[in-house]
């Protein structure tokens, strides 16, 4: 059946002139209750079938702009009165709830628990009132909607309609996909699920579209009349009703059975729907097959046996790893973010998250990971706990749909897991384990698979909500535990087709070289039924095996992806290495320091000292001819910023080197520089880099910090004796404080050569001052250095 | 009053390069690779904004107390529209003291690409931003004018306490120095103009570029590069 909504409200209030400014539109629901059931009762004559209340803005958070916060039950009952008196028997009334207007923490200030509660009150009073569906709308984060599903769901039995609102490019400004809100909201229990405002109905046919390619459930769209434009300083929509009207056979056609307007549309835009909707079938589409599908706020991730396989990240998990335990004891979560993006990078699509670590707030500790980590990563994330509380704060905290690891058939977890997974629309990764202990063999382990899977679909779970553990024995203690694992492998596939899992190297222990045992033993799995394996991703010889066995089943077609890796592993990597090869070790040196290559430069120092060399030659011939060198090709545009701090590292390490062999070899003996950001500024970076290069080519560098004052630079220019002062100011607003320094260091009477530099400087302003010269860049200031010294 | 701060899974390396004055030359990869990822880590991005009434013809902006614009950059630039947005950005204090550490320790390139990658993570960070916003002044028909801040043009940067305090920067932990500078030093304020689209707003064409700046030897400037 084809459900027909209504259109705009707020606009036909405003025409009517009843929203002056500063008044709460909500409001009229108690004191004009008729206006608004003279405008319900417009779209019930234009043929809705459902009517929504005026209740957009009606939860305490929205009320409180206009300190109406305590009056949301009281108003949102009375909407739906208004309502009611309009839609008499024959239609329906859903009461509206819309956006808070704030973001949910990390993304915003608003506390996930606020606005849960907030949605509570306004859902439990909209049931109170009468009314026969909860629609969330136009909501732009997964997680605001999430809140308020929750909180439908816990204060009401009604059905709920969850609309997300989808910019230009297809996804909501948070990032959500419209696949990834049908699998979310579906798993939480979303009735009805959709997509409003923003867009026009020609945009809105692809959000209708991936809807419905990815649940089951009914399908509802309300677009715009068009996108918006400005008239006359008012907000108009340009899309007639007819025009709107012959949008509405293609967006049932893409999937949607509940079909209404948003801004910009009036009862005739409706009547145009349900004309042009008169002689429309509801098409019938083949339900869909239900595969296991775990989504973060922004990405999809699907375990299937006919798709490649899926990695689990396993490293973010403290057991048996003192240091990460320690740092998650102190708050730090440093190491679990740097966990989660290499396992990333290393190919992980999943990640497994364990925060057991003793003596903690396990509760707090897995909701920060699972803040932060959701952050930081698009790849949907495995709970991983035994303690139900903890589980729960995960669940409730991840902006997706996520895999609860692990789901035993021990009678306690049952009961305490499975009703978690399906509040919050979690997958369950099933482990065939009772409290009596792991069944030996591969038919007692279906057995315990059978009581797992169907306590958990009579609490309502389905189809694709199971990832099968295979279950993984010591083969050093057992000799038939991997043919125990590959039969179970196959009895899952033929008994369910559920995509299986496991974690690997238990099967090695004990035994001698075992990374060849552990990557023997994946090959095998994955040709007996492993489609998700728990696992450290960086680690090679697996990594070598399952990019071998994926060409081998042909889930890498011709082996294309295989053939790609190993022909990279040919290309020698890094700049050609074997240059220094050819020339003399004086040259071999001065190529380094060109090229930036510190990592040689102990092994090319230490040739050249063998063939002879005397160090201060080095220095000069070598070191010092290369940051000439340098210095001529970043003036020439030829090499850039970069490039001459690779070579001033190099520099450094060549100095090191001599330094330590050669406790005369002083790096400082070309003359003595004090280098100061002046008082006022805090910008370091600049004057940090002339110093480098002043330091790596042979001067004495006291470098005085930033925001320092006058007096102190003179000081130091007196007792140092120093020959060039090096000052720094990034801004207009602090480079007046170089003229302080320059005229306090004259009165002093030091004769210290002054170079002075920094973003905002040029020439003129370092002449006023009273400067010596002015340097443009780190580059020109040790020229202009070198030229001093030399003098 | 909207504070958003949006998750973003990548720093844009080649926006990093630029700011690092690489223009289109070749380097490690590796030092690019690795100050991109550390700045992942460190970076805490948050931002703020709000709308307001603005008058095109005096220049007030209808903050309390109102705030007044000075210079004739921001005027051309704000010519046509009726609203603004405020909006200040930052990624924390951690990352500025890594950059100072890296350079302490001589890994000079490393400090030098994480400054640039701190700078690229607040302009990213701000730029997502403007898309959230987009998606509410859009709904109501108006187009986004490109970021402007004191200092651009003649604006002069002496606005910066009034404009720090209109933006709510305090409320993210943005400060300022006597001599005006933000701290933490990887920090934005900004305007936003809001324009109707039929009106003929001069330059209306979103472009968020290097020419406003007189500093035409910047290592980083756009439209030197290649």
């Amino acid at each position: 059946m084809i459900h027909i909504f209504d259109g705009a409200m707020g606009t036909i209030l405003q025409e009517k002139g009843l929203l002056a400014p500063g008044y709460c539109p909500e409001l009229l629901n108690i004191d004009k209750p008729e206006e608004i059931t003279a405008v319900h009762q417009q779209y019930v004559e234009a043929g809705s079938t459902i009517i929504e209340t005026n209740t957009f803005g009606a939860s305490p958070l929205k009320l409180s702009h206009y300190n109406l916060s305590d009056r949301a039950r009281e108003i949102n009952i009375a909407a739906v009165k208004a309502a009611k008196a309009a839609a008499g028997n024959t239609v329906k009334v859903a009461g509206s709830m819309g956006p808070t207007g704030r973001f949910i923490k990390p993304l915003g200030d608003l506390d996930f628990e606020d606005a849960f509660e907030n949605y509570k009150i306004q859902a439990a009073a909209l049931a109170e009132g009468g009314a026969d569906y909860i629609l969330i709308e136009t909501s732009i984060d997964l997680q605001e909607m999430r809140a308020a599903l929750l909180a439908a769901k816990e204060v009401t039995s009604l059905p709920v309609i969850c609309q997300l609102s989808f910019s230009e490019d297809g996804r909501t400004v948070t990032g959500t996909s419209p696949q990834v809100e049908a699998i979310t909201l579906d798993a939480m229990g979303a009735d009805i699920i959709g997509v409003n405002c923003s867009l026009g109905p020609e945009q809105l046919v692809p959000v209708v579209k991936a809807l419905a390619e990815n649940t089951n459930k009914p399908i509802s769209v309300q677009p715009n009349a068009g996108m918006p434009q400005l008239v006359n300083g008012k907000t108009t929509f340009p899309m007639t009703p007819e025009d709107f009207g012959n949008w509405a056979p293609k967006l049932i056609q893409a999937g949607a059975t509940y079909i209404g307007g948003c801004c910009g549309t009036t009862p005739g835009h409706i009547s145009a729907i349900k004309n042009a909707l008169k002689d429309v079938e509801e098409p019938k589409f083949k339900p869909l097959q239900r595969r296991l599908m775990l989504t973060s706020r922004s990405k999809t991730v699907t375990v299937d046996k006919e798709l490649p396989t899926v990695l689990i990240g396993e490293r973010i998990n403290p057991t048996g790893r003192k240091k990460l335990a320690a740092e998650i004891k102190d708050g730090s979560f440093l190491s679990v973010k740097k966990e989660a993006m290499d396992q990333v990078k290393a190919g992980a699509n999943l990640l497994d998250v364990n925060m057991g670590v003793g003596g903690i707030d396990q509760v707090k500790a897995m909701k920060k990971a699972i803040t932060e980590i959701s952050q930081l990563t698009d790849a949907p994330l495995v709970i991983d706990t035994s303690d139900a509380a903890v589980l729960e704060a995960g669940l409730r905290a991840y902006p997706g749909r996520a895999l609860i690891n692990s789901v035993s058939a021990e009678k306690e977890r049952l009961k305490s897991f499975i009703p978690l997974a399906k509040k919050y629309g979690a997958a369950i990764l099933c482990l065939p384990l009772t409290d009596d202990g792991i069944p030996k063999t591969p038919a007692g382990r279906l057995e315990v698979m059978d009581i797992i899977v169907s306590t958990a679909k009579e609490a309502g779970l389905q189809d694709g909500d199971f990832l099968l553990d295979g279950l993984v024995m010591t083969v050093a203690a057992d000799q038939n535990a991997c043919n125990q694992t590959l039969e179970t492998l196959h009895l899952y596939r033929e008994k369910y087709g559920y995509p299986a899992t496991m974690g690997l190297s238990n099967i090695s222990f004990g035994l001698p070289n075992r990374p060849l045992i552990n990557s023997t033993f994946f090959a095998m799995c994955l040709a007996a039924g492993l489609d998700a394996p728990i696992m450290n991703p960086y680690d090679e010889s697996m990594q070598n095996a399952l990019m071998a066995s994926m060409a081998l089943l042909g889930k890498d077609p011709n082996g294309r992806d295989f053939s790609k890796n190993e022909a990279n592993l040919n290309i020698p990597k890094g700049p050609a290495v074997a240059k220094h090869v050819e020339l003399s070790p004086l040259e071999a040196v001065k190529q380094a320091v060109i090229e930036g290559d510190a990592d040689s430069m102990p092994e090319l120092i230490e040739k050249a000292l063998a063939t002879g060399i005397d160090p201060n030659e080095l220095t000069e011939k070598c070191l010092t001819a290369a940051m000439n060198d340098i210095g001529v090709d970043f003036g020439a545009g030829r090499v850039f910023l970069p490039q001459v701090l690779l070579s001033a590292e190099a520099m450094r390490s060549a100095f090191t080197i001599l330094k330590e062999k050669y406790a005369t070899t002083s790096s400082g003996d070309k003359g003595t520089v004090i280098l100061a950001t002046v008082k006022g500024d805090v910008h370091d970076l600049g004057k940090n880099i002339v110093g480098a290069l002043l330091e790596n080519s042979g001067f004495n560098l006291i470098d005085l910090g930033k925001d320092v004052p006058a007096e102190e630079i003179v000081a130091s220019a007196i007792k140092n004796d120093a020959d060039i002062v090096g000052l720094c100011a990034l801004m207009t607003t602090t480079m007046t404080e170089i003229d302080e320094v320059i005229r306090q260091l004259k009165d002093s009477g030091n004769t210290s050569k002054v170079i002075v530099g920094g973003a905002a400087l040029t020439q003129d302003y370092a002449d006023e001052a009273g400067a010596d010269y002015y340097a443009q860049d780190a580059v020109i200031a040790l020229n202009i250095a070198n030229e001093i010294v030399g003098k | 009053m909207p504070i958003f701060n949006s998750p973003f899974f990548e720093i844009d390396k080649k926006e990093t390069k630029r700011y690092a004055g690489l223009r289109n030359s070749d380097f490690n990869e590796e030092i690019v690779d690795e100050a991109c990822e550390l700045a992942r880590l460190i970076i805490n991005p948050t931002g703020i904004w709000d709308i307001y009434d603005y008058n095109d013809n005096t220049q007030q902006i209808n903050t309390s107390p109102p705030f007044i614009l000075q210079g004739e950059s921001i005027k051309k630039h704000l010519t046509g529209c009726e609203k603004v947005i405020l909006l200040s950005s930052t990624v924390g204090t951690e990352i500025e003291n890594k950059i100072t550490d890296l350079f302490k320790e001589g890994k000079y390139s490393l400090s030098l690409m994480l400054d640039a990658a701190a700078t690229t993570a607040v302009e990213q960070s701000a730029d997502l931003m403007e898309k959230a916003i987009n998606e509410q002044v859009s709904r109501k028909g108006y187009n986004m004018k490109w970021r402007f801040s004191p200092g651009y043009g003649d604006w002069p940067i002496e606005q910066q306490p009034e404009m720090l305090k209109a933006a709510q920067g305090e409320k993210i932990g943005i400060t300022l120095t006597e001599s005006l500078m933000l701290e933490p030093r990887k920090s934005i304020t900004a305007i936003i103009g809001l324009y109707k689209k039929e009106e003929n707003c001069p330059e209306g064409k979103p472009k968020h570029n290097c020419e406003q700046c007189n500093k035409t030897d910047c290592i980083a400037r756009q439209n030197t590069c290649k």
